[in-house]
């Protein structure tokens, strides 16, 4: 029942905070990139390669994260998700000819990124998905497109004002995440939960002492309620997103690194962040260097 | 005094005797069914009144209700002068007065034969462990089951159980034993190595209310029989007044069935 | 995988968390059963009542509910423990349900005349419950209640969602940064649970053996 109730609330505000930027949520004008779709985009690609598949068929399913403010976020009256990730991803797929309305979302979770890739239940993953060579080794991702680090999000006033300071207190954070993890080698007393809100929650009513993930979600939450939260410290580690795709077409690679790298030089980077993760008053940062595709 | 006179003297027995077991205008239904009738008996000091009648007439829950395993709707029930107190420690501690002997043993079947017998010291009594096996040994060597005292209920015929569970009654020291039936469950057999025990127990003078339709029993060691039917005593009399010369129709229609088979 | 086994530690100390977790809300599961065991064949008719209430209440709702009702609602009202209290607290709350009706079931297998001949050498309700009833009524409990042990065992992993690093949650650390390895590493720790609910079950059947002997 308080999930419901906790949705609820993330709705209205998001359905708030999106009306106040613009309403970018799911319409395929976008308030913040303005993208292209690019016409007879079927004809760019050489036969027989996913892309080509791809815009042929005019359609295209990509897995996104439903519950993070500012990345991927989709409140429970939304059509559609909203959030940089959401945007990018309708970067590269307009660049396949396929318009914003004929993208299927699919919402997924840490544990489900690599089933879906390798049983082509999505074609794309861009959900908060940091590089690792763990992952590398069963999926393909490209980029990355955003660079982001750990840091604490904490309930104003609190006594933890960086790292430095979590030795022995208690840390909340998504179970099983590598953040968690982190904050464990640094001492802190782990403790999981299945979702960022229950997390925060537990931040709110005092229980654990910090939140901990990724600054760019941890803003997202502070943004909700710039009053009781904030973050706090120094990132203390390195996140790099990139786009999960599946390794069995490798082709993909250098057509994602390609259309990011474009999407760096024609400033529809710097918009799709500014429409969303940057509403929290965070500056676009540099566009982050591409890793090179593997040779295959 | 004569034979006769000391026959139909049978109520002034009681009389005489300080009363310990006093039931007065005491009625019980169990819904709509009225199985205890304005029962008055009044029970002796060392008086064994044998309690007979046809199935159904209420004489177990005549028993019952005198251990207060069943309550009463009507009437009172004292023990030695005391009221029979509600629920509770109070009425806990007053049934441990009154030993009760069941048709069906009712020993403890997870317990061995010797803590069946010094559970109710131990526990109730508040008696020492050694203090209590040793009066449980003693009791169970006076009914003759002492080398079982390391078995379990399952591992001893049915009249060495009931034989057990007169020596856990003892054990209590009460000041007065029910027997509901106590032979009935049992082979022919094993029968009198039961009743031998009782009529052991009514010659050291032991205040007992048995349902029994022994006949040898009521003759033998019962002052008195109270024959009961449909939830009424019919008639009170001597043992031998009783078998010989019934005074009551019930009574008499009651004995000519079980003399006959 | 190599990841699991150089951090074996790891494992232990959350399997560690899901035993204590096991332990401690199975002995206050089987306190509190045996006392609402005890309430709903008593003979005081209020606490019949509640008892009988608490357990429908409880059977009829998910163990994740529980947990959130003690993890999320409860610190709201300013009730609040540390996370392995309210770990046992919720696991108590829910098992303690299942361990009564096992209970009850036992005791309405005992014989009545058990619990009368206890009463008729003067123990109390207590008393009889406690040295005639219940332990009759473990036995014909044995299997029944084994399976809400084991249930228990299991159920623990709830509380992987809750802040606790048991087992579970420990196994998402793996399987999250070790993708390769997944099946692998799921199967080891499913392995581990397997042990735990063996090593529950035999010691469940040596005691029902040893039971049965002893009335045999
Ligand atoms: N718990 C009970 N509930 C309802 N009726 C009962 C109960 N116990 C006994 N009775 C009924 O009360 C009557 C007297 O029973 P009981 O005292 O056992 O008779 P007896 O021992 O003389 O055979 C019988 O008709 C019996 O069916
Ligand atoms: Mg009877």
């Amino acid at each position: 029942m308080r999930f419901t109730k906790t949705k609820a609330v993330l709705a209205g505000l998001t359905l708030a905070a999106t009306a106040a930027c613009g309403g970018n949520a799911g319409s395929d004008s976008g308030g913040g990139a303005d993208v292209q779709v690019k016409k007879d985009a079927a004809s760019a690609f050489p036969a027989g390669t996913r892309m080509k598949e791809l815009a042929d068929a005019g359609k295209i399913t990509i897995g996104v994260k439903f519950d993070q403010p500012g990345l991927g976020f989709k409140g429970a009256a939304d059509d559609a998700p909203s959030g940089f990730d959401v945007e990018m991803a309708k970067i590269l797929a307009a660049s396949l000819g396929i318009d914003a309305k004929n993208i299927t979302w699919k919402e997924t979770i840490s544990d489900n990124r690599e089933p879906f890739l390798q049983s082509g239940e999505v074609d794309l993953v861009l959900a908060t998905y940091s590089i690792t060579p763990e992952r590398r080794k069963v999926v393909g991702q490209a980029g990355p497109y955003y660079l982001t680090g750990q840091q604490l999000l904490v309930k104003k006033g609190s006594a933890i004002k960086s790292v430095a300071d979590i030795k022995g207190k208690e840390v909340c954070s998504v179970t099983g995440s590598t953040s968690l993890d982190n904050v464990e080698k640094k001492g802190a007393r782990p403790r999981g939960f299945d979702t960022y809100s229950e997390c925060r929650d537990q931040v709110l009513d005092g229980t654990v002492g910090a939140m901990t993930t990724d600054g760019s979600i941890l803003l997202g939450y502070a943004a909700q309620n710039p009053d009781e939260l904030e973050v706090v410290g120094e990132p203390f580690s390195e996140e790099r997103y990139g786009v999960g795709y599946n390794k069995d077409r490798p082709e993909m690679c250098k057509w994602i690194s390609d259309e990011l790298k474009t999407s760096f030089d024609d400033g529809n980077w710097k918009k799709a962040f500014d429409a969303t993760l940057g509403k929290s008053g965070a500056q676009a940062p540099q566009a982050p260097a591409l890793d090179p595709c593997p040779t295959a | 005094m004569t034979q006769s006179e000391q026959e139909s003297g049978a109520s002034a027995t009681s009389m005489t005797l300080e009363p310990l077991i006093v039931l007065d205008g005491v009625n019980k239904w169990f819904g709509d069914l009225h199985v205890l009738r304005d029962i008055n008996l009044t029970v002796g000091k060392g008086e064994v009144v044998v309690v007979i009648g046809p199935s159904g007439s209420g004489k177990s829950t005549l028993c019952r209700a005198i251990n207060r395993l069943e309550t009463i709707d009507q009437g009172s029930i004292t023990l030695d002068g005391r009221a029979l107190p509600q629920e509770g420690k109070a009425l806990a501690a007053l049934r441990a007065e009154v030993g009760m002997v069941f048709q069906s043993f009712n020993l403890f079947s997870h317990k061995t034969i010797l803590e069946n017998v010094t559970l109710g010291p131990i526990k109730v009594r508040g008696r020492s462990r050694v203090e209590a096996e040793k009066r449980g040994r003693a009791l169970l060597d006076r009914v003759g089951v002492a080398h079982q005292a390391d078995k379990y209920p399952a591992q001893l015929s049915g009249g060495q159980q009931q034989r057990v569970a007169i020596a856990r009654a003892l054990a209590m020291e009460p000041k007065a034993m029910l027997f509901d039936e106590p032979t009935s469950a049992l082979d022919p057999e094993m029968i009198k190595e039961v009743l031998d025990v009782m009529v052991d127990l009514a010659e050291r003078g032991m205040t007992m209310i048995v349902v029994t339709h022994e006949m040898g029993f009521a003759r033998t060691a019962g002052n008195r029989v109270v024959f009961m039917a449909d939830g009424a005593i019919v008639e009170e009399n001597t043992p031998a007044q009783f078998f010989t010369n019934p005074e009551s129709d019930r009574a008499k229609d009651f004995l000519g069935k079980i003399l006959k088979h | 995988m190599q990841d699991v086994f150089n951090q074996f530690d790891l494992v232990l100390k959350a399997f560690w968390l899901t035993i204590q977790l096991f332990l401690l809300s199975g002995v206050c599961s089987l306190l509190l059963g045996v006392l609402l065991a005890g309430m709903r064949v008593g003979p005081v008719s209020v606490l019949r009542g509640a008892a009988a209430v608490y357990v429908t209440v409880i059977r009829n709702t998910p163990l994740l509910m529980i947990f959130i009702f003690v993890f999320v609602a409860a610190p709201r009202l300013d009730v609040n423990f540390d996370f392995l209290t309210k770990g046992v607290i919720a696991l108590t709350i829910y098992t303690s349900a299942f361990v009564c009706e096992a209970i009850r079931s036992g005791i309405n297998s005992v014989p009545l005349g058990q619990a009368e001949a206890a009463r008729s050498i003067g123990l109390t309700f207590i008393g009889s419950m406690r040295e005639v009833i219940l332990p009759q009524a473990f036995r014909a409990t044995m299997p029944p209640l084994a399976s809400v042990l084991i249930a228990l065992l299991k159920n623990t992993s709830v509380g992987a969602a809750f802040g606790l690093l048991e087992a579970t949650a420990r196994m998402r650390f793996f399987t999250n940064n070790n993708a390769d390895d997944r099946m692998l590493i799921f199967l080891t720790f499913a392995a581990g649970y397997v042990v735990l609910v063996e090593l529950l079950s035999f010691g469940a059947s040596r005691l029902e053996r040893k039971w049965r002997v002893a009335v045999r």
